[in-house]
């Protein structure tokens, strides 16, 4: 009995408190806007230069900036509730970057249903008519392929490590890199196994990979979890170096593997651009701007040698 | 719950503990089957470089595997498992990177576990929670923690000498999985040898009749979820030297993979059965069958539809033997 009476007290606190800040939260809102940027997931340096970007935009047009998200991109269904909150709660417009493209869908254009405007950004949804501000993972793919094939002569075996299957980029990079391949008959695309964005499991399928293609050339892990898995498995197999690698993505792990001559380049994105365009898009929208359909953010080919050069630092943001 | 009166462990008769080692000759033999068939499919999978492989990438899940065993014997769930690896592995990787020693390090992050665990063990017993609501609050606030305090970014910057433990051999075995023997074979010395052994069995056959009879079940329980509380830090800690990163998002679903690998070995979910033998079997299958596929490239859809055959398949057969 006791503990049920603290807890209603709890509750009633909670309560109370939350009605004294109101007044000072409606305020504010009549003067600016606020937007919710909902990533994939919230770990991973990709997500948090996305969310530097967001809320460098967020300063410059005085929105307030929401930063929640899925702590695991496989939690589509946990995504979707909070899009569901932030629609409940009328957030005045929504970045988003979707788990998966389909079942996204319906949210968002319930999102515009209730009249807020929806911005997505990095992987979008199955309706074009969102804008969508993102790297071309088609065309990124295509380039790490250019760059595989010139690093392994020409000629051989590869490997390709997407993430999770079914999730829009990865799909996109797989099929970017696979269409390229094509261009070059000497070279054969001999494994295709999935990291499931785990660095343990990118791991442990590239020990696998290694050891049913002895001769493997090279490999291109789409994301961070499998290009840190894939740069340790080889690296423990004595193979840096003889094993050409190609990642996507630039996280401080991955740079570090760089350094150490494991990974021979990265295909690297502009996650900051992301969040940055995404926000100041949405803030157009809000104002009743037209927006672009199709921001394209571009991709860079990052190597040991030209890690020092100032166009690549400034996008690695170092 | 009809319970034969052998199975509650309290007599150590002859015919019981032979009972134990039939239910983890089944599997036993289940992978044996799949190791020659996979043997006669690819020219790679029978290699001392292959198999050594199979059982670094196995070796994580097992020790996991091997705590949620006690657990389950105990007619208890450990869901946390997975969460409490993450939070010990960055953990450990924070302080090392800061320039700490190595083993204060490891220690530091073996005392987390365990005072983790030791608290859901706490909650549960003395609490009176269900095991199952505890540990899954574990579950969030373990990930949580691991999230907020590597502020979501990957710990990189390991000492060598950390990483080189996993690489290490001894007489041709990796030491990861040597590690995993060792805990298997400690903590099957405490279920078939000790006190607290017979007493888990006990607890998880009829935790009223174990407490009737005099044994001390709270604390007990306080221990089973302590001791998985320690080895999900001992397998965090082999995890992160093996990628050489702490890495706050890793073991996302092994607490699944453990409760499966400890089902295909015998292991009952109502408590009072399982060994640490048969659960070891589980986790090589899981982990043979991953690889396997992986060799032959099956498409790796499929390769969840096959464990999740296993292990149904598993209990299935477990059933139509008891019925008999």
């Amino acid at each position: 009995m006791r503990a049920v009476c603290v807890a209603w007290l709890f509750l009633a606190v909670a309560l109370i408190s939350g009605c004294a800040g109101r007044p000072a939260g409606q305020k504010a809102a009549t003067t600016s806007i606020t937007i919710a940027v909902v990533p994939k997931a919230v770990a991973f340096d990709f997500w948090l230069s996305v969310k530097a970007g967001a809320e460098k935009a967020g300063k410059e047009t005085g929105a307030a900036i929401i930063w929640r998200g899925p702590s695991d991109e496989r939690d589509i269904t946990g995504q979707i509730a909070m899009l569901e909150n932030f629609i409940n709660s009328r957030v005045d417009a929504m970045v988003m970057a979707a788990c998966d493209s389909q079942a996204l869908t319906p949210i968002v254009r319930k999102a515009r249903e209730a009249k807020i405007p929806v911005i997505t950004i990095d992987s979008g949804v199955d309706d074009p008519s969102v804008p969508f501000v993102a790297t071309d993972n088609i065309k990124g793919a295509r380039i790490a392929a250019q760059t595989l094939v010139k690093l392994i002569g020409g000629k051989g075996e590869v490997g390709l490590i997407p993430f999770v299957a079914g999730a829009a980029t990865s799909t996109m990079r797989e099929k970017g890199f696979k269409d390229e391949l094509k261009k070059y008959p000497k070279v054969k695309l001999a494994s295709v196994l999935y990291s499931e964005s785990d660095a343990a499991k990118g791991m442990a399928v590239t020990e696998n990979m290694l050891t049913s293609i002895p001769d493997l050339a090279g490999i291109f892990a789409a994301n961070e979890p499998g290009a840190i898995g894939a740069a340790r498995a080889i690296e423990q197999r004595g193979l840096a170096g003889k094993v050409k690698l190609v990642a996507f993505d630039a996280a401080g792990s991955e740079i570090d593997a760089l350094k150490r001559g494991t990974i021979q380049a990265l295909i690297v994105q502009n996650p900051f651009k992301m969040g940055y365009e995404g926000v100041r898009a949405a803030v157009k929208a809000v104002h009743g701007e037209k927006v672009p359909r199709y921001t394209d953010t571009g991709v860079a080919v990052v190597t040991k040698e030209n890690l020092n050069t100032p166009e690549i630092k400034s996008l690695l943001g170092r | 719950m009809a319970r034969n009166k052998d199975d509650s462990g309290l007599r150590a008769s002859g015919s019981a503990a032979w009972r134990r080692v039939a239910d983890w000759l089944r599997p036993l033999a289940a992978l044996l089957v799949m190791g020659v068939v996979l043997s006669f499919a690819s020219p790679h999978f029978l290699t001392p470089n292959n198999l050594a492989s199979v059982a670094v990438q196995a070796s994580a899940v097992a020790i996991l595997a091997v705590a949620e065993t006690m657990v389950i014997i105990g007619g208890h769930i450990d869901l946390s498992v997975g969460s409490v690896l993450a939070l010990c592995g960055v953990a450990a990787a924070m302080i090392m990177s800061r320039g700490a020693g190595i083993a204060v390090s490891c220690m530091a992050a073996l005392i987390l576990g365990l005072a983790a665990g030791a608290l859901s063990g706490v909650l549960i017993a003395f609490g009176r929670m269900p095991s199952f609501i505890v540990t899954l609050g574990m579950m969030g606030i373990a990930r949580g923690a691991a999230l907020i305090i590597t502020a979501g970014v990957n710990v990189f910057g390991l000492p060598s000498r950390f990483a080189t433990f996993s690489v290490a051999r001894w007489a041709a075995i990796p030491l990861p999985a040597l590690l995993a023997a060792a805990v298997a074979a400690i903590a099957h010395g405490v279920l078939t040898r000790t006190s607290l052994g017979r007493y888990i069995y006990a607890i998880g056959g009829n935790a009223e009749a174990a407490r009737l009879s005099g044994i001390p079940v709270q604390r007990v329980v306080t221990a089973l979820f302590g001791i998985s509380g320690l080895l999900a830090a001992l397998s965090g800690l082999a995890l992160t030297s093996r990628l050489s990163i702490g890495q706050p998002t890793a073991g996302v679903g092994y607490e699944l993979d453990a409760i499966a690998a400890a089902v295909i070995g015998g292991a009952s979910l109502m408590g009072g059965q399982g060994t640490v033998p048969g659960t070891l079997i589980g986790a090589a299958i899981m982990g043979v069958l991953r690889n396997g596929c992986d060799l032959l490239r099956v498409p790796v859809f499929w390769q969840q539809v096959a464990i999740g055959v296993i292990i149904i398949g598993a209990v299935f057969l477990d059933q139509f033997r008891r019925r008999r």
